[in-house]
């Protein structure tokens, strides 16, 4: 006797915001058990993972911080994926935009100058388009894979980013450390909020939210894409071009990864460093998958993913655990949530049981 | 291991300081545990440069108790994420900030400024505050021993090096290996592969089966926080040593020793001196004279006239009247690095950006 799963010809809405709910509390369930088997408090640590990171102000002006590049990048992900152009370098784009748009501060210290920052915005997101045109190119000429390309494309842009941090952009003055100097005031992006590390990139971050929306569900062309991804056969009759969709897909993704690559390190960086290569890029597309690949959805999700991060350190910090059990609550959580929504869009059907719709 | 030597020294001096500070630590003992709180990159896991950090604190654990609270933060990447961190833990409270990494180094120092009350260690930095010391160790000393040992078994003349990144503190480690080497075999030659990370097993076996190929028989893994390079010469058949905790496990046979680095004297002495109002930040280089640098598990292989002759150096270093880099020391480029009986001042070790003659590979640039 086995299970089969059918497709819910209409998914309950009621269901797709419990489910959400659910697997919260099985994740609570799961891992308190784990911390009453560690022996830590498990009210301060579910206090510090969950609560925390809104309870104060400052800590969720982290948040904020933290969900700014996540949901750059996850919007401009989204677009693609819906068209079925899966780019899963995202990373790579991020990092070409931080060096594009230090590439400023590194060659002209001096420069003064309320211009400095926005052009630096601008330039990380051409850098970022320009590493995803290169995926584009190959795979409308050459037919390669992107999903491959652009994952490899990553790697490149790390060992890029290690040249010129031990090479030709090293701080003179740094002990030959592998970073470059501190940018100029002029180059850094303006705070939102005095006394937190907020700043405007998170306002472009909502309008770029707002431009997906109008884009995806409202234009045309968005619409092309959509289909182009659902039916690509009957868009190709329909005179729709697949090339179309995948350069505009990729340079889309690589704008928004890029923009956001150089917003981190103008914004909290203040300084090109290894560090800037922190996932951001990979985390981004859980995020535009739990936001169900949908403008609204990912502004959730992404606020979602980031307060977690500021939790777990929270719970590192405040209660005592070990970074690994961190980790198994946010795995957990994200495992218990997919099983949810699989649930929400299938049900369960033995074998042999007469099959309803 | 070579604790209990370490704990006899302390335990001497707290019971002075503690009798000396009389009865004002032990009310502020008795009002509110010390809040201290390290910071490390990686995990703190069973070896390497985190490891050694988190084993520093044990003996404060040990002497103070229920009066210090010690919070061990790892696997913190540099850049925003430790800077929030950092910022959240002296927010609830740390008095006594660990920072265990150079690239914490700007936002531990923003937080010294804004905090007089807080002390912060920073390890590997130069920038100095009143209440904000970087550290570092002394391991040029004993690379140096390491580098008269390895001469004596090398068979080849050729020593190689698989380091992590280009900066000062790892230079002057490989410089020193190749001294110490040379003051036994004037000839020897080492070879040296970055490979651009602190922790990257795959990347550091292949350096190190290419140093092999090229007949380097004796390895300096050098500040690598895996035991890759190690299990990779146990299997080769050549020597081995690395920095900060012993891998002899993975190297049963030959594992050369570990140039072993033990932070509690200093941890210890920077704790006393915040809990009595004494702390003063000071850029603490700190050696073999400090009982931070130690080498431990020596290979028995090693010929019994060479161990000899590496203890009383040893003990040369311990007593000042020996330094691995006194002149005359040649540059690879041929000029003169140190000129004859002078002896390089700290700060020249610390941004020391250039390889002694016998280093054959040139430095990345």
């Amino acid at each position: 006797m086995g299970i089969r799963m059918i497709r819910r010809t209409t998914a309950s809405r009621r269901m797709a915001v419990l489910a959400p709910m659910g697997a919260l509390a099985l994740a609570i369930v799961l891992n308190f058990l784990l911390y009453i088997v560690m022996g830590n408090d498990p009210a301060a640590v579910f206090y510090a993972l969950l609560l925390e990171p809104f309870v104060s102000w400052s800590s969720f002006s982290e948040v904020l911080l933290k969900m700014t590049p996540l949901l750059l990048i996850a919007q401009g992900l989204a677009i693609g994926f819906r068209a079925k152009v899966i780019n899963i370098g995202a990373e790579g784009q991020f990092i070409l935009g931080a060096i594009f748009a230090s590439a400023i501060p590194v060659w002209f210290p001096q420069a003064t100058g309320g211009w400095i920052w926005p052009l630096m915005l601008l330039l990380g997101g051409v850098g970022g388009a320009l590493w995803a045109a290169l995926p584009a190119f190959w795979r409308v000429r050459l037919n390669a894979s992107e999903i491959l390309v652009t994952l490899m494309m990553s790697l490149i842009a790390g060992q890029l980013l290690a040249y010129l941090l031990v090479g030709p952009w090293k701080d003179p003055m740094g002990f030959n450390f592998p970073q470059t100097v501190m940018f100029q005031w002029d180059a850094m992006v303006p705070t939102l909020i005095p006394g937190t590390r907020v700043n405007v990139a998170l306002i472009l971050a909502l309008l770029w939210t707002a431009l997906a929306y109008v884009y995806m569900q409202k234009s045309f062309q968005g619409y092309q894409l959509v289909v182009g991804g659902l039916a690509p056969h009957a868009t190709a009759y329909a005179g729709f071009s697949e090339g179309r969709a995948v350069w505009l897909s990729l340079l889309i993704g690589g704008f928004a990864a890029g923009l956001a690559g150089a917003a981190e390190v103008a914004g909290p960086m203040g300084q090109l460093q290894r560090g800037i290569a922190s996932g951001y890029g990979y985390a981004a597309i859980i995020v535009a998958y739990l936001g169900g690949l949908h403008p609204v959805g990912i502004l959730f999700s992404s606020l979602f993913m980031a307060a977690l991060y500021i939790g777990g350190d929270n719970a590192m910090v405040s209660a005592g655990l070990p970074v690994a059990a961190v980790r198994v609550f946010q795995g957990s959580l994200l495992c218990c949530y997919l099983a949810a929504i699989v649930l929400v869009r299938y049900r369960l059907v033995r074998d042999g049981q007469e099959v309803t719709a | 291991m070579t604790k209990p030597l370490n704990r006899r020294r302390f335990l001497q001096t707290s019971a002075a300081t503690g009798l000396a500070a009389g009865i004002a630590p032990s009310i502020a003992h008795a009002q509110d545990p010390l809040g201290i709180a390290l910071v490390v990159p990686s995990p703190v896991g069973e070896v390497g440069w985190s490891h050694a950090l988190a084993m520093g604190l044990e003996p404060i654990k040990a002497e103070y108790g229920d009066s210090v609270n010690i919070t061990i933060l790892e696997n913190i990447p540099e850049g925003p994420d430790a800077d929030r961190i950092m910022n959240k833990v002296v927010a609830d409270g740390a008095k006594f900030l660990l920072a265990g990494s150079f690239g914490y180094q700007n936002g531990a120092m923003q937080i010294a400024r804004r905090n007089p009350d807080v002390t912060v260690l920073h390890a590997s930095g130069f920038m100095v505050a009143p209440n904000f010391s970087p550290f570092a160790a002394k391991y040029f000393q004993g690379t140096y021993l390491m580098g008269m040992a390895a001469a004596a078994l090398s068979k080849t003349g050729k020593l190689g090096s698989v380091s992590a990144f280009a900066i000062p503190e790892l230079i002057t480690s490989i410089n020193a290996f190749t001294l110490g080497a040379q003051s036994v075999n004037p000839d020897i030659e080492v070879s040296v592969v970055w490979v651009n990370s602190w922790f990257d097993p795959a990347q550091e076996q292949d350096a190190a089966k290419a140093l092999l190929a090229q007949d380097c028989d004796v390895i300096f893994s050098n500040a690598q926080d895996t035991p890759s390079v190690v299990s990779v010469c146990e299997e080769a058949g050549a020597y081995v040593f690395n920095l900060n905790s012993s891998m002899k496990k993975n190297a049963p046979t030959k594992y050369l020793g570990c140039v072993e680095t033990d932070w509690s004297p200093f941890f210890m002495e920077s704790v006393k001196g915040h809990l009595d109002g004494t702390f003063e930040g000071r850029n603490a280089f700190l050696g073999v004279e400090d009982n931070v640098v130690k080498v431990v598990d020596w290979n028995p292989d090693i010929p019994a006239e060479t161990k000899a002759k590496i203890d009383e150096v040893e003990a040369a270093i311990a007593d000042g009247s020996f330094h691995p880099f006194t002149g005359r020391i040649v540059k690879q480029d041929e000029t003169v690095g140190v000129e004859d009986g002078e002896t390089l001042p700290d700060e020249a070790i610390v941004s020391m950006d250039w390889h002694v003659a016998g280093v054959t590979t040139p430095l990345p640039n």
